[in-house]
């Protein structure tokens, strides 16, 4: 006999919910660090604009967990599904902030000639566009291994930034001229490897959902 | 630092030919509420019967395996059964005071154990009330009939009655499955303080109640304990796919 079928309902409409939020928020990531590389003020605005849209969805969800919480009494891995989706939003919420700041950088470079063509920073942005997209599939599918992968991609997304850090730090030296766009650069590919991290966290928590055991993703 | 309080070992008992406990190992905690749960059927308030040899009264019940109280066999021929009794007590779901007085009903038990002293008597009636958390409601009507109270204070007054004896370990069978959500809520709170004096087992259906009220959890089903630990385990990540099913409502 089945049971519990309006509790099973709205567990899998939460997470249905955190893969739209989740949806938004690898599109900001795309979007912002494209209008990076295209000087784009347009594009860089509409991620800006669009974070509320991403503010309200971590609410929304906030308050569908709480309801859960109050009137379902869950227990086991009910209550660390639901819990886990609570941190998560976190997470994502946060990435789309990371998302604003490059888009705010964006907008404060545009009209200057770039000092470096954009290599490195687009392939952290589709690495860590990659992570969340798959931290998040890991949550909905409850798949361990998936979670476990989101490791390898940080540590690709931590070198990468420590390689444009490095690049642009000798641009600094010869030219103090560039210091001016080269730290605001720095300050895109810093968020992009937080983004990367906070997948780390997701890809955490699932474990953890999963199995009940803490691992560590990002070291 | 942690003492076993009860140890069961290997218990096995038979309603004649039907097994409904099988072969059950746990060690109960001394200052410790440890929960039983489980679906109805699964044996738990027999378990919590053969704790103070209830299920003696039963025709046809047979019980082998050990248990210990203190590490000592309850089971033995020499065992004083009123005497275990006294030492194990025991709550039931529908509070059961006796038609007579609050004072008469708490002092009953001091006064089949042959106390006499009036003075003395007033002293355990008033001491037993307190910690039943019911002095402040009844010391103005002490001497009317204890059926005149609500639900809630009826179950109290049967744990007053079961103090008097001072017993060491309470047995709780769904001790607030007839109360109201504020007289359970009371009975909860109770539990907690008289946790600090006594060893309590308690069966209940309400899993919340479980969560609340007890450290440890058992979780049993067909005769069988499943598991057993601590409660914010047992209700966060148990180890048995059966208990997360159980708990988390998705039996069957």
């Amino acid at each position: 006999m089945k049971t519990r079928t309006t509790f099973d309902q709205t567990l899998s409409e939460l997470k249905q919910e955190i893969l739209r939020m989740g949806f938004h928020v690898e599109e900001a990531i795309y979007r912002a660090v494209e209008s990076m590389a295209k000087q784009d003020v347009n594009m860089a605005q509409s991620v800006i604009d669009g974070d509320v849209l991403i503010d309200n969805l971590e609410l929304e969800i906030e308050d569908l967990c709480m309801k859960l919480i109050a009137t379902q009494q869950p227990m086991a891995k009910d209550l660390r599904r639901i819990a886990v989706g609570l941190k998560i939003i976190t997470d994502l919420e946060r990435m789309a902030d990371y998302s604003c700041g490059i888009a705010k950088i964006t907008k404060r470079l545009v009209g200057q000639p770039l000092i470096k063509p954009l290599i490195d920073i687009p392939r952290m942005a589709q690495l860590a566009q990659k992570m969340v997209k798959e931290s998040l599939d890991a949550y909905v599918r409850e798949d361990v291994g998936l979670a476990a992968n989101l490791a390898t991609d940080d540590k690709q997304v931590d070198s990468l930034h420590s390689q444009v850090f490095r690049e642009l730090l000798v641009l600094m030296m010869e030219n103090p001229k560039t210091i001016n766009q080269a730290t605001s650069l720095l300050f895109a590919s810093r968020y992009l490897e937080r983004i990367a991290d906070h997948a780390t966290n997701i890809g955490e928590r699932v474990i953890y959902l999963v199995t009940g055991k803490r691992e560590v993703l990002n070291d | 630092m942690t003492s076993t309080k009860i140890s069961v070992q290997s218990l096995n008992l038979y309603y004649k030919d039907f097994q409904a406990l099988k072969n059950v190992n746990l060690e109960v905690e001394e200052n410790q509420v440890t929960a039983l749960i489980g679906p109805s059927g699964c044996g738990k308030s027999t378990f919590l019967r053969t704790l103070n040899r209830m299920n003696d009264l039963i025709e046809g019940v047979r019980v082998d395996g050990v248990i210990l109280l203190d590490g000592r066999d309850i089971y033995r021929p020499d065992v004083d059964v009123v005497n275990l009794r006294k030492k194990v007590g025991m709550v039931f779901q529908r509070p059961n005071p006796f038609p007579m007085s609050v004072y008469d009903n708490v002092a009953y038990g001091p006064r089949i154990h042959g106390e006499k002293n009036k003075r003395k008597l007033d002293e355990i009636v008033e001491k037993s009330l307190r910690a039943a958390v019911l002095w402040d409601e009844v010391q103005d009507r002490l001497y009317k009939s204890a059926l005149g109270l609500s639900g809630g204070q009826q179950q109290r007054v049967c744990i007053a009655r079961l103090l008097a004896v001072e017993p060491e370990v309470l047995l709780m069978d769904e001790p607030t499955s007839a109360l109201d959500p504020l007289a359970t809520l009371r009975i909860e709170e109770l539990i907690q303080v008289l946790r600090n004096d006594y060893t309590i087992v308690i069966v209940t259906h309400n899993m919340q109640q479980a969560a609340r009220v007890s450290g440890v959890t058992a979780f049993f089903l067909n005769g069988d304990l499943i598991e057993y630990g601590n409660t914010d385990v047992i209700f966060t990540r148990p180890a048995d796919q059966r208990t997360e099913d159980y708990i988390t409502g998705r039996f069957g």
